[in-house]
């Protein structure tokens, strides 16, 4: 396989709040390569948007820091790059996508305004040439009527259009990584479909590297080439697409792939795994899984499980079982 | 269009309703119109003779309306001790007392934003709670306890700054600063909750996701999301400029419309403490216009439909 585009090393952020400080990112690792899709799945709380903005040098601070880890890109360390070189980084080489569109645009601003600001932040182009750069990629995300829109607010859009804005802002200067938060979660279903196809097309016709996060397996199932699983802060397994649906190993895989209404795991009624996510601040010792996993052992309670590469698949479990149709 | 116009009416119908409260608020007040005009010796009949001719015996509604007519034709009256126009009266002192709210309402703006900016970027820092306790104070001391205080420190022991008069820059200064002083200690708590509140939204992460530098993202994006709810009640702190300029001008011996105002209330010199009252309210009720318009014209979500 070629090289990383973006190695994550052992990223581990840590919360401050009210004076105890936890991590909500453990331990982290995962590699980016071009033209490839990376899912990034787990239930709603697990540090997926954490991990995100710790790539991106983006943790809220000064509650937030990075406590541990690397992040490389190219030959540069971005958790150790000064804030000034980051900034380079931010919007050129790696661009964002964030979760809500309606409150994710700068309400006093014209979209076009907002636009050519971070060209000109990025490339020193005149204004006239911003524009036409911003109008082109308004274009490519096929936000209608994209002229009018360039001196409209964002309040005068809708979400789905907003998320086009969004995207248009994320791909304009050809990054080489793009991070999606969860970037239709909060749209309706029918523009839904539309906007992942937009981002799709987009990441194939330039061969980006991106990283998909999403609650949604279906979508991962579709479209990713590898899927990472998030549990409490931690990868507990990661695989190539086929591999992580045909063959899941960790229980907690099992469990949200059977979580999942019609997919040919499902036998009767529709699952769900007891319990909830542990909140940071009281992770359970051992394997972070094993209050609510059915094949934990005794060991699961008092060893924490290492990230273990087994051919092509990383999987953190003491117990793995093939996956039997209950 | 539709918020300009209803703010307008709006303005016309609080103009109609004070003009009629300052009325009645006036011819209620009880005291003796004629003291003013007649010497103490004078006998009742002199003083009916006087009330007769000065309207005051007809019923209120009808003095108002007979006293609106004259002020629609440019006829102010006469003041009652002086017999001096209103009308020059007005021009005179109302220049007084613009240059003194100007520079209040200046410093309430000027000091007041940057200090809650400066409070703000330095959150939970010395310099933040150095200002949160200074516009602690601000708002807690009593305006006529502050001119005092300052003209006490300022005037008597430092003998930096004249203690009263007008109209000369140095005079000004200490006025101003103890008539902008609670509006600027309101407008520093305000600029600073308005920035922290915009500092947590959602799209400053965007901008910063783009690589903004937080000078920008900070002095541009935010500041201008913080200045809606700054200039939507830049109306309120005029509003209290002109309603303090009443005890700061008679302190300071300021000869502005407040401290005018004040003595012919006093003196039941009605023609004039009437008159004035209406200036000031129309003063009040524009300045809130003028915010309104700001309001607007700060506003995109409202600009177009
Ligand atoms: N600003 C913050 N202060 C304190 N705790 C936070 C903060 N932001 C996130 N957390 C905590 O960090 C953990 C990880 O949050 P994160 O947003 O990364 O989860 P997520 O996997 O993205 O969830 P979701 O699917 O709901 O977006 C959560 O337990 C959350 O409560
Ligand atoms: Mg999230």
């Amino acid at each position: 396989m070629a090289s990383p585009l973006l190695s994550v090393r052992d990223l581990t952020t840590v919360i401050r709040t009210e004076g105890i400080e936890f991590e909500v990112v453990r331990g982290v690792s995962f590699d980016m390569y071009p033209n490839e899709i990376l899912g990034l799945v787990g239930e709603s709380g697990c540090g997926k948007t954490m991990t995100a903005l710790s790539v991106m040098g983006l943790i809220p601070s000064p509650a937030a820091r990075i406590a541990g880890g690397e992040v490389r890109f190219g030959d540069r360390d971005l958790v150790s790059l000064p804030e000034r070189e980051m900034r380079e980084v931010r919007g050129d080489d790696i661009s964002m996508i964030f979760q809500d569109p309606l409150t994710s645009l700068d309400p006093m601003f014209s979209i076009g305004h907002l636009l050519t600001e971070v060209i000109r932040r990025h490339r020193s182009v005149s204004r006239p040439e911003a524009e036409a750069m911003a109008l082109q990629a308004l274009a490519e995300v096929e936000l209608p009527d994209p002229e009018t829109r360039m001196s409209q607010y964002p309040h005068q859009l809708s979400g789905g259009m907003r998320q086009r804005v969004m995207i248009a802002m994320a791909l304009m200067l050809d990054p080489d990584i793009l991070i999606a938060d969860e970037p239709t979660t909060a749209l309706d279903v029918t523009v839904q479909a539309q906007i992942l196809d937009r981002l799709l097309g987009q990441q194939r016709r330039r061969g980006m590297s991106m990283l998909l996060i999403t609650h949604d397996l279906g979508v991962v199932a579709a479209v990713a080439d590898r899927v990472a699983v998030m549990y409490s802060g931690e990868i507990v397994e990661q695989a190539p697409v086929g591999q992580l649906f045909s063959d899941p190993q960790h229980p907690y895989t099992q469990g949200l792939l059977r979580a999942v209404p019609q997919t040919r795991h499902q036998r009767g009624a529709l699952h769900t795994i007891p319990g909830r996510v542990p909140p940071p601040q009281f992770v359970p010792p051992g394997c972070p899984f094993s209050p609510r996993c059915s094949q934990a052992l005794v060991r699961c309670w008092e060893e924490h499980p290492e990230l273990v590469p087994d051919d092509g698949r990383h999987l953190r479990c003491f117990n793995p079982r093939p996956l039997t149709p209950a | 269009m539709r918020y300009l116009a209803s703010r307008t009416v709006y303005m016309l119908v609080i103009l109609a309703i004070s003009s009629v409260a300052v009325f009645y608020a006036i011819r209620l007040s009880g005291g003796d119109a004629t003291a003013a005009r007649l010497p103490a010796s004078a006998t009742e009949a002199d003083r009916e003779t006087l009330r007769e001719v000065l309207g005051l015996n007809d019923p209120i509604y009808q003095q108002y309306f007979t006293y609106m007519g004259r002020l629609l034709s440019g006829d102010l009256g006469n003041s009652l001790t002086n017999n001096a126009l209103i009308s020059k009266m007005v021009v005179e002192h109302g220049r007084n007392s613009i240059i003194l709210g100007a520079a209040a309402f200046l410093l309430v703006f000027l000091v007041g934003v940057p200090l809650g900016m400066l409070a703000s970027v330095r959150r939970n820092t010395l310099a933040d709670q150095g200002i949160m306790s200074l516009s602690v104070a601000g708002m807690a001391v009593p305006n006529f306890w502050l001119a005092l205080l300052s003209i006490w420190l300022f005037a008597s022991v430092l003998r930096w700054l004249p203690s009263a008069g007008c109209c000369e820059p140095r005079q000004l200064i200490l006025p101003a600063i103890v008539l902008a002083a609670e509006g600027t200690a309101l407008t520093v708590r305000m600029t600073r909750s308005a920035m922290l509140e915009n500092l947590d939204s959602d799209w400053v992460r965007t901008l910063r996701a783009g690589g903004l530098s937080e000078s920008r993202v900070i002095g541009k994006h935010v500041f201008r999301n913080a200045l809606i709810p700054i200039i939507s009640l830049a109306g309120l702190r005029i509003g209290q400029i002109v309603g303090y300029a009443l005890i700061v001008e008679v302190i300071f011996g300021w000869p502005g419309l407040g401290q005018v105002l004040v003595n012919a209330v006093l003196r039941r010199d009605y023609p004039v403490a009437q008159f004035f009252s209406l200036v000031l309210v129309v003063m009040v009720v524009l300045g809130n216009w003028l915010a309104d318009l700001g309001y607007l014209a700060a506003n995109p979500r409202l600009r177009k439909t």
